[in-house]
């Protein structure tokens, strides 16, 4: 059956880049996008220059307003899907318009995961537009915050808290974070730059939060006494949004269950981005497999050829340095050695993980096109001596 | 960097480099200065050898596109790893959604003249 009609639910980068390669590839049926926000924006900067104050709500949109007609693409903001009928082929809104489609994209995101405490004003999760204004109001000089949780998001809101002249103390039990995704010689070097911004970084949970006339008291584990906080941010993860894809009778599991081609356990429904999970695997949870999501996904609709495999690729700001990611980080064993490339600690730097003659992962601090080369390397496959990855003379380039 | 424009400023361009400064698939920045525009521009040598201009600064964020990754016509934002035709200018990969803007080059006797405003 030619698709001549394909309702996309959730405006975050995976159902954009949904809609956008469905007409990039030459899909000229109807095609809607259902969107919480009356224009669909990027997250990424929700944590760094929009918390910080220097780019607003239009210079975040994932496309300009303007663009969704361009595309013939009727976008519907501000609104909530409350049922997916995959069967009848039927999206119901909020407002009570249903809409009929061939194919439905469910993009539905996550939540910021908050545990179960009492809601509080001051308390603060970060992942909506919303949330990020509301935790902006608080980041004023002198104010004391702590954020619970360590990795890429507690990460970038101590740097940009502290930018806006805020006292920061940030927990986590885990030290160093994100030594799966970096390495654990670099996770420690980026882990020990909080401090060296004045940040408290401390290897603790929090055992309460009470919300004060004042702000929150909290009382962290080891410590005898509990400490006062104007606010509180909880950066402890993420949960996939799943509530219409369980009501829809889809096989759900931390995840809407996915094949290779975005497929759900309904011929009908495909589902992209952070909502989704290839069947036993994790949840990528990066904009950019959000965005291949929305490729793959488009290529599915169309029966057209995929998008090539590539390497999964990351980035994150802190404190003025650049650290990007891609492929997979391993220690070194029996069948992995770890290369560095310049000095870690010293940006520039990156540093290699391979596995005999191949690299599989690297990670750069302000050295983009180290890991602009190792994506290529890794993604042709192509065979490098540790010695010229190491060596800073050698131009990346050459190796491919 | 020495300009030896016509009185118009753009008859015969501005000598901007050496083909040979510029690797290929690297790129280096020109200042305004030198330029006369708003924004420096980009001089983008392709990995097979051509050599492209484009206003320097991501239209996405503050990044300098001459550090960025030059292939198979385009050239990748070394921050977010936006693309752009090198000839175009047109936006081929996100998170930019902006066009940028191309200039004329002409590569003549091994030397770069870069054309500021004037289309490729």
């Amino acid at each position: 059956m030619t698709v001549s009609s394909v309702v996309v639910v959730g405006g975050g980068i995976a159902g954009v880049s949904t809609v956008a390669e469905l007409r990039k590839h030459g899909y000229a049926g109807e095609l809607t996008l259902v969107s919480a926000d009356a224009v669909p924006y990027d997250r990424p900067p929700l944590s760094k220059e929009y918390l910080a104050g220097s780019r607003d709500l239009e210079s975040i949109a994932l496309q300009p307003p303007s663009w969704y007609a361009e595309q013939r693409i009727s976008l519907i903001g501000s609104a909530a899907a409350v049922a997916v009928r995959p069967d009848a082929g039927e999206v119901e809104l909020a407002d009570g318009q249903i809409l009929t489609a061939d194919r439905i994209v469910l993009a539905t995101g996550g939540r910021a995961v908050r545990p179960p405490i009492a809601q509080a004003a001051p308390i603060h999760v970060l992942r909506e537009v919303a949330d990020a204004d509301r935790l902006r109001t608080q980041l004023v000089p002198g104010a004391r915050l702590l954020i619970v949780g360590a990795g890429l998001i507690g990460a970038e809101v101590a740097s940009t808290a502290r930018g806006l002249g805020a006292e920061v103390v940030l927990v986590d039990p885990l030290v160093p974070p994100l030594a799966a995704a970096v390495g654990s010689e670099v996770a420690t070097w980026l882990h020990g730059l909080h401090a060296v911004h004045g940040v408290e970084a401390l290897a603790t949970t929090v055992e309460t939060l009470l919300e004060t006339p004042t702000g929150v008291a909290v009382q962290l584990q080891g410590e005898r006494d509990s400490r006062e906080f104007d606010a509180v941010l909880l950066a402890v993860g993420l949960s996939p949004e799943n509530v219409l894809a369980e009501s829809a009778g889809l096989e759900v599991d931390r995840g809407v269950l996915i094949d290779a081609g975005q497929l759900t356990s309904h011929p009908s429904v495909l589902a992209v981005g952070d909502c989704s999970r290839l069947r036993d695997h994790p949840r990528a949870e990066h904009w950019e497999a959000a965005q291949v999501d929305g490729a793959r996904a488009a290529a599915t609709i169309l029966e057209i050829a995929p998008p090539p495999a590539a390497a999964p690729w990351w980035w994150t700001d802190r404190y003025g340095l650049h650290v990007e990611g891609v492929g997979e980080m391993r220690s070194p064993d029996a069948v992995h050695q770890t290369v560095v490339r310049g000095v870690v600690g010293e940006p520039p730097f990156s540093v290699f993980t391979l596995r005999s003659e191949r690299v599989i992962g690297a990670v750069a601090v302000d050295d983009p096109n180290a890991v602009r080369a190792a994506r290529r390397m890794i993604d042709r496959q192509v065979d490098v001596r540790a010695s010229d990855l190491a060596d800073v003379t050698q131009n990346l380039r050459k190796l491919l | 960097m020495t300009g030896i424009s016509g009185n118009d400023g753009s008859s015969t361009g501005i000598r901007v480099a050496s083909v040979d400064d510029i690797p290929e698939g690297e790129g280096i920045a020109i200042s305004s200065d030198i330029t006369g525009t708003e924004d420096d521009i980009a001089i983008l040598r392709d990995d097979d050898g051509t050599c492209w201009a484009l206003n320097d600064t991501c239209t996405h964020e503050t990044a300098s596109l001459a550090e960025g990754w030059v292939e198979d016509g385009d050239v990748e934002c070394p921050l977010h790893s936006s693309r752009f035709n090198l000839r175009t200018g047109k936006v081929d990969g996100l998170p930019a959604t902006r066009d940028t803007v191309p200039h004329r080059v002409e590569v003549r006797d091994g030397e770069v003249y870069l054309f500021p405003g004037e289309r490729p």
